[in-house]
């Protein structure tokens, strides 16, 4: 593969922010709406036009959506060698799209399969590709500011991609709001362009033999989220009956999730999830700084720690030192009883 | 493919991440001088190629690239069991960002001979993940990242596979050469062995490769990396009452006010 791009192309020949919609059986990554509604106030501020990538098998009425969510267009790749997602088939697809159409700046999803594709196709586009970014801009010259945070989550780093195109970024699901949902409307589908398959399943590398996929929960729409850490030791039951008792969510850092006590679609921190809650219960959690940066926007943090040295009571509003085992059961039958008085 | 494959396995030299903290107050880090180690994630792929070594026979070559000193990640692979270690050190490697790093790699693992190329999930200073699948772009390989387990099928010259997807798992079958990235904490790295560890330290010279010898020396470093840093803001830290209170009434009292 020859690289497509790189010094001396003329950078005035890319324009458009282009958001790949990442997809699996025809259900879209929450992530990729997200994209979409922060694409489209990119492409107002640099004047052009937002499209919606869409690949996969039987995935139109995806790309509808995406115009009826404000995509100006959407461009699909529809063909049964896209599903299930592959990164060389379509590593392939978005290479040849790239060539052919020059986008400025295209966006992906943070996901185990948007970063898998991203860092396959910016090799040979040789685009300049920034990983987890939790802010993005444009500056005057319509040049994408990407920035993420570095050193631990105590600086924020932005990179700018000035002589090679396009300017490639992911970012993690919960950084941006996705909007609202939107019915297409009757006209979206002449916002849809169907593209040149350019991949044939004998030229691909790889085959997937089985997929087992559940339902996949999303805690970054919660308003209130109770999380553990290794100080559950084993037993989550205080830290599901109080999300229960507050209507909110279990979630769990890298250590928990490694122990198998939480499902890891719960992580949350610099290689799971980004949350802002109104309410972060942080339990027997020591505030390391990969989990920190995934809760450190959230509203009000209460940490419950056995340690009165843990780091993570300097990162919350609330702490108390004692075993959770005791502290969260005691918690949650006084909100039960609070809610039965008031009913 | 009888006589086994050639594993390559990459490993990097990080700032050791585990005393790092962020003060508080100030929202900067706290690194104690911190000491340059081989990135965790790594550890897992050094497992990975020597289970893998062990269940389909050949060698396994650890791979850096950095500055001379970055040679102790390749003594520490050594010691757990790698069979040699390469070090890809040049002045026009400097300032390189992932394009570049996984180009140099990816002429590593073709000058190797490599059939499997192992890395980490990511790395903890610059933690992208794109340097794996940018080694596979770069050779036109097949790739295979958030893998937890492989299962090699060295008579069909395949390796499986099983990728942690969100919310489940999936089994990939990939041809050779394929570049895998391991997930971090996939598995428990084997401690190094007294002999293997001696013989690390005191016999093993790793193999030195510039760019030039890669036949890239015009394609690496800072003016073909595509991202430039274009500023560092002290990211302001996050204000919080830190309040403790004694008991779990107060603390409720705290939370009405929230809910
Ligand atoms: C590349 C990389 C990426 C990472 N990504 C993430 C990530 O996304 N998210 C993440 O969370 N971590 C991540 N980590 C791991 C991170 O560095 C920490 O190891 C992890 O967050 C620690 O989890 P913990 O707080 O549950 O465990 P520990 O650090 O072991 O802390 C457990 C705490 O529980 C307390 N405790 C013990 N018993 C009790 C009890 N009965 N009641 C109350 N408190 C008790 C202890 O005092 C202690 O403070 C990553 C690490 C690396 C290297
Ligand atoms: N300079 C390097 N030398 C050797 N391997 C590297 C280097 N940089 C990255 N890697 C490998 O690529 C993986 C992912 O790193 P990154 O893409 O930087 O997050 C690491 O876990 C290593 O296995």
């Amino acid at each position: 593969m020859s690289a497509a791009s790189g010094p001396g192309i003329d950078v005035a020949d890319y324009r458009d922010v282009w958001v790949f919609v990442e997809q699996h059986e025809g259900e879209a990554a929450p992530v990729s709406w997200e994209l979409l509604a922060k694409g489209r106030e990119l492409a107002d501020e640099t004047g052009e036009s937002l499209v919606a990538l869409v690949v996969g098998d039987g995935v139109a009425h995806l790309a509808e959506e995406a115009v009826a969510r404000g995509a100006d267009r959407a461009l699909l790749a529809d063909d049964p060698v896209f599903e299930p997602y592959r990164a060389d088939p379509y590593g392939e697809q978005f290479r040849a799209l790239v060539e052919a159409r020059k986008p400025s700046i295209v966006l992906i999803g943070g996901t185990h399969t948007g970063r898998d594709f991203a860092g396959r196709v910016a090799v040979p586009a040789h685009a300049g590709l920034t990983a987890d970014c939790t802010e993005l801009a444009v500056d005057e010259e319509g040049l994408l500011l990407a920035s993420r945070p570095t050193f631990g989550g105590s600086a924020m780093a932005t990179i700018k991609c000035p002589a090679h195109r396009p300017q490639m970024a992911t970012v993690r699901a919960g950084v941006f709001d996705a909007g609202e949902p939107a019915e297409p409307t009757e006209n979206a589908a002449d916002a849809v362009e169907s593209v040149e398959v350019v991949v044939a399943e004998e030229d691909t590398l790889s085959t997937v033999l089985e997929r087992v996929v559940g339902g996949v929960v999303d805690i970054t729409d919660a308003d209130v989220i109770v999380a553990g850490g290794a100080g559950c030791e084993g037993d989550v039951t205080p830290l599901v009956e109080l999300a229960e008792a507050l209507g909110g969510e279990v979630a769990a850092t890298r250590a928990a999730v490694e122990e198998g006590w939480v499902e890891p679609a719960r992580q949350v921190g610099q290689t799971g999830k980004t949350v802002r809650p109104q309410l972060y219960i942080a339990a027997g959690i020591s505030g390391a700084v990969q989990h920190l940066e995934g809760m450190n926007g959230s509203d009000v943090v209460v940490a419950v720690n056995t340690d009165p040295n843990a780091p993570i009571f300097e990162h919350a509003d609330y702490g108390i030192v004692g075993d959770l085992h005791e502290v969260l059961p005691a918690l949650t039958a006084m909100v039960r009883e609070k809610q039965e008085v008031a009913a | 493919m009888n006589d086994g494959w050639n594993i390559v396995v990459c490993v990097k030299q990080v700032p050791d991440a585990d005393d790092v903290t962020i003060d508080p107050d100030t929202g900067t880090l706290n690194r104690s001088d911190a000491p340059a180690v081989l990135n965790k994630p790594d550890h897992n792929a050094v497992e990975s190629a020597l289970a893998l070594r062990d269940a389909v026979g050949g060698t396994v070559t650890a791979v850096t690239m950095g500055p001379p000193p970055a040679s102790a990640v390749l003594q520490a692979a050594v010691a757990a069991g790698a069979d040699g270690g390469v070090l890809l050190t040049d002045r026009a490697f400097g300032g390189s960002d992932t394009w570049p790093t996984s180009l140099a790699l990816a002429r590593a693992a073709e000058e190797l001979d490599a059939d499997v190329v192992i890395c980490g999930e990511e790395s903890t200073d610059s933690s992208t993940g794109q340097v794996p699948p940018g080694i596979a772009a770069h050779n036109g390989w097949a790739q295979l990242t958030y893998t937890e387990s492989l299962d090699p099928r060295p008579d069909e010259g395949v390796l499986v596979g099983t990728r942690d997807v969100e919310g489940g798992y999936e089994r990939v079958a990939t041809a050779l050469p394929v570049v895998v990235a391991m997930v971090f904490g996939a598995n428990d790295p084997r401690p190094a062995g007294l002999h293997r560890k001696i013989f690390a330290e005191t016999e093993f010279e790793p193999v030195q490769w510039t760019a030039a010898d890669l036949g890239i020396e015009d394609r690496v470093g800072l003016v073909n990396s595509p991202t430039k840093v274009g500023g560092m803001d002290t990211a302001s830290p996050v204000e919080r009452e830190r309040t403790r209170v004694d008991s779990v009434e107060a603390l409720y009292d705290h939370l009405a006010e929230v809910l």
